[in-house]
């Protein structure tokens, strides 16, 4: 497997194309590009933008989707379009899908749709990976999961990213081929022999003694200990729903809950979105009821210290192959945590896997990945302020 | 043996009842120290909310410092940039979308009141489409009114905080599709008025007043810079409109120079053919009345011989006269060419005494030359510089009263010699100075009423010293005397 990446911050869009589609092309050198993912800030969301890239690149399969932010080597860009150009060896099996009206469909029903379009002509081949880029927008993040882990099993690698804008929370991209698309979902199925290994870790610590669920359905959580649920931040933070809804970014990114996983080091993280009327909350993923839960605290030295641990794991799984690439699917609350030392988290990864391995990353809206990369086993889940690394190996 | 059984059923009911007690006992034991942990970790529970409240503050305290200090190192960068900019159309293209960014903002417009045709007028656009930008440029002059209210106030809108009698903040949301603002007014001290908007669709973004002030100082910045820049435009037009009137003036003063010069030329020319003209019959009438006067046509009588000397006597003055003028055309039309050498000012001072000793003697004046010795040597010509002393000595000697002095002193300055011609004598009115070196001016006095004189003698000193590159000139003060001053080269 070759790959080769290019980027450009060129304000024209159709020079940023060419430049940075013509970077990836020579960097393959007589090799033929098998299939090629997109990153690009929500300027470039446009389909002259994938119809010029689609063009240069000859037709072959694009994936790909809008961040707030890209991450190359050259260090973290606001605006630009960065591509990943990869030449497939002919053991490795591909195939690719998508599923429109998500929110229309519920998450849970196309996220069955796309297990269903990403296995097909599969069966007789060794299921290794699943990417998938979907809208960091949509209604419950785990139910896409659960649903595409309906029909490709739940001990199976899916590392996925949900798309972020400028912040702004309003529209986010997926491409797929010529087509950018907003409330969808596409993927990749990966089949044959290919080398990765991944990593994800948040750094967010608990504080507080643990309180139960007690009344939840789907990403809404009614009740926890019995008392509307946005008491638990009423008490923390002194503060009533109305003051506390003003400050909910701040609050979500810096305390968002913890759920508590057996077994598990680390809390899955659920970020919060809104507070009803009631006082129920609404997470960006779900929380089963009857769930342990407690209040974590997020610092950037905990965030940096995450980021290593994560990018050491991706290493380590990988063996002594050799890394080619490295993708970073990086939580939007992050880079906002970090503020202007987010390049740090830059260093760090490049301190781990060395300053010459060609990183492409995104910031998110969420991340999806098992929790423990050992043996690729254990379910997928959504992850809220975490960073996902995903190191692709090669001989 | 009933007993024996009997004494070990007591014994193990006895026991038991121990160990019951004891279980009891424990059990109240774990009782006490689950209601110890749970008081704890009540107490800790309350401790952490202490420490997230704490930290949130500091969070909070932490990202408005950052905010300030990347929000004054980009002011700063933006303040230098449109400071020197000294065009009003440039200062708005310094705001760069990457300044605006590293303030955390991704939209930016800017508006100048124009007074003329009663509107805003758009100068500056990041972050919006032709057609926003369009919708949002007729709203501001749809709601012109609020703007200049808000102008007029000087106060700053912001999402945080908006004036009573301005646009509500949801129109504002709407109209410029932000979730936070800053709106500021630009106040020049001259001309047209206007505002800045900043905003973003950032959704984490909290307008905080450290965040206001910097707007209002890059605001307060325009305005000042474009204070300078109609300043300067205003100085530039009147440097230009002066520069016009200047040349202008030059080339109508160049016209007037060269009429001059043509007057000048013609009068030299008219005064060469006239001089050589008066010349010839001059002659012929001197020589004739010398002829006369000789007796070689017969006896003169006495009468006839008195009128044929003033007439021989007259003769004299005026080809004296007339050489003169023929003199100044010649030196005036470059056709006298001064042979320069190196001459002594110390035997030329002392002919001229010489020459004049006689009227010197006559009149008791005391006659004084001291030239130091880096004066002796001067380059000139010999002829049309005794000339020059002979004219001047001869002036003060007819200007000064009996028992007078007249000196001649020099001194150096560089390359050039000045030489002084003092006389403690009547003096030259102070407004007749200016006029001394003209031809035919005759300063009205006394003296010049008895004394005959041309008026040229000084003009013909004016264009010899000035042929010799130098310069001449008078200083005077009525009965106390004058020095005429001149320059010539050292040798």
């Amino acid at each position: 497997m070759n790959i080769s990446l290019g980027f450009s911050e060129n304000k024209d869009h159709i020079q940023a194309t060419n430049e940075a589609v013509g970077q990836a092309i020579i960097g393959l050198g007589k090799t033929r590009g098998d299939l090629a993912i997109i990153f690009t800030t929500i300027e470039f969301a446009h389909p002259l933008v994938l119809r010029i890239a689609n063009n240069l690149l000859g037709g072959i399969p694009i994936l790909g989707c809008s961040s707030l932010g890209i991450i190359t080597n050259r260090g973290i860009f606001k605006h630009g379009f960065a591509i990943m150009l990869i030449s497939l060896n002919p053991q490795i099996f591909l195939n690719l899908a998508l599923v429109k009206d998500v929110n229309k469909k519920t998450p849970i029903a196309a996220g069955r749709e796309l297990g269903e379009k990403l296995l097909y002509g599969c069966k007789d081949v060794r299921r290794i990976l699943s990417l998938i880029f979907s809208d960091g927008l949509i209604s419950d993040g785990t139910d896409l999961i659960n649903g595409l882990q309906e029909n490709l099993g739940r001990s199976f690698p899916l590392i996925g990213a949900s798309a972020s804008d400028n912040s702004a929370y309003v529209k986010t991209f997926q491409y797929f081929n010529k087509e950018v698309l907003t409330d969808s979902c596409c993927g990749m199925l990966f089949g044959g022999k290919i080398n990765f290994g991944f990593g994800i870790k948040h750094g967010w610590k608990a504080l507080g003694k643990i309180r139960y669920v007690t009344k939840s359905e789907g990403n809404i959580i009614k009740e926890i200990n019995n008392q509307p649920a946005v008491k638990l931040y009423e008490d923390y933070f002194a503060k009533d729903a109305l003051e506390l809804a003003k400050e909910l970014r701040r609050i979500s990114i810096f305390y968002p809950i913890g759920i508590y996983l057996p077994g598990e080091k680390e809390y899955l993280l659920r970020n919060i979105i809104s507070i009803k009327d009631d006082g129920s909350i609404v997470t960006q993923g779900d929380t089963p009821q009857d769930s342990p839960i407690r209040l974590m605290i997020g610092t950037k030295d905990s965030c940096l210290a995450a980021a290593v641990t994560s990018c050491e794991e991706a290493k380590r799984n990988l063996g002594a192959q050799k890394i080619k690439l490295v993708m970073v699917f990086d939580s939007a609350s992050r880079f906002t945590l970090l503020g202007r030392h987010c390049s740090k988290e830059l260093e760090v990864i490049k301190a781990v896997f060395g300053e010459n391995i060609p990183i492409i990353g995104i910031y998110t809206y969420g991340e999806q990945a098992p929790l423990k990369s050992i043996n690729y086993l254990g379910r997928a889940y959504f992850h809220n302020q975490s960073i996902n690394v995903l190191a692709i190996g090669g001989q | 043996m009933p007993n024996l059984i009997f004494i070990s059923f007591y014994i193990i009911i006895a026991a038991l009842g121990v160990f019951l007690i004891a279980k009891v006992q424990k059990l109240k034991e774990k009782e006490k120290q689950i209601a110890a942990l749970k008081s704890s970790l009540e107490e800790m529970d309350e401790q952490a909310k202490l420490i997230m409240r704490t930290d949130m503050e500091l969070n909070k305290t932490q990202e408005e410092l950052d905010k300030k200090i990347s929000g004054l190192d980009i002011l700063q960068k933006l303040s230098r940039d449109i400071s020197t900019t000294l065009e009003e159309k440039q200062i708005f293209k310094k705001i760069s979308s990457e300044y605006l960014e590293e303030l955390g903002f991704e939209k930016s417009l800017a508006f100048l009141w124009n007074e003329l045709k009663r509107e805003f007028h758009p100068c500056l656009n990041l972050g919006y489409d032709d057609t926003e930008y369009e919708k949002i440029k007729t709203s501001v002059n749809n709601d012109k009114d609020y703007y200049l209210d808000l102008i007029q106030s000087g106060k700053t809108a912001s999402s945080v905080f908006t004036p009573n009698d301005f646009l509500t903040k949801d129109r504002i949301y709407q109209l410029y599709q932000v979730r936070s603002f800053i709106i500021c007014p630009i106040l020049a001290q001259e001309g047209d008025q206007g505002f800045i908007f900043v905003g973003t669709q950032n959704i984490e973004t909290c307008i905080t007043e450290g965040e206001q002030e910097l707007i209002t100082i890059l605001a307060n910045q325009i305005g000042q810079t474009l204070d300078n820049a109609r300043l300067f435009e205003k100085t530039w037009r009147s440097q230009q409109e002066l520069e016009i009137k200047v040349e202008e003036r030059t080339r109508q003063l160049t016209q007037a120079l060269e009429e001059v010069g043509k007057i000048s030329k013609r009068k030299s020319d008219f005064i060469s053919s006239v001089s050589h003209e008066l010349r010839t019959p001059l002659t012929s009438i001197k020589g004739y009345a010398a002829i006369l006067l000789a007796g070689k046509l017969g006896a003169v009588p006495d009468e006839i011989k008195n009128r044929l000397e003033k007439i021989n006597r007259h003769s004299d003055e005026l080809v004296h006269m007339v050489n003169d003028l023929l003199d100044i055309s010649r030196i005036e039309s470059g056709k006298v060419n001064m042979n320069l050498e190196k001459l002594e000012l110390n035997y030329i001072a002392d002919k001229v005494a010489d020459l004049l000793s006689e009227q010197l003697k006559t009149k008791n004046i005391t006659f004084s030359s001291n030239i130091p010795d880096d004066c002796r040597n001067i380059m000139a010509d010999r002829s049309q510089i005794e000339r020059v002393f002979i004219n001047l000595v001869g002036n003060a000697l007819k200007f000064t009263p009996e028992n007078g002095k007249i000196s001649i002193g020099a001194h150096r300055s560089g390359r050039a010699i000045q030489i002084d011609v003092t006389d403690n004598g009547f003096g030259i009115p102070e407004d007749a100075q200016g006029k001394l070196f003209e031809e035919f001016f005759r300063v009205e006095n006394a003296i010049n009423q008895e004394v005959k004189g041309t008026g040229l003698g000084l003009a013909l000193v004016k264009h010899i010293i000035e042929a010799h590159q130098g310069r001449i000139w008078v200083k005077s003060k009525l009965s106390e005397g004058s020095t005429f001053s001149f320059t010539l080269n050292a040798a």
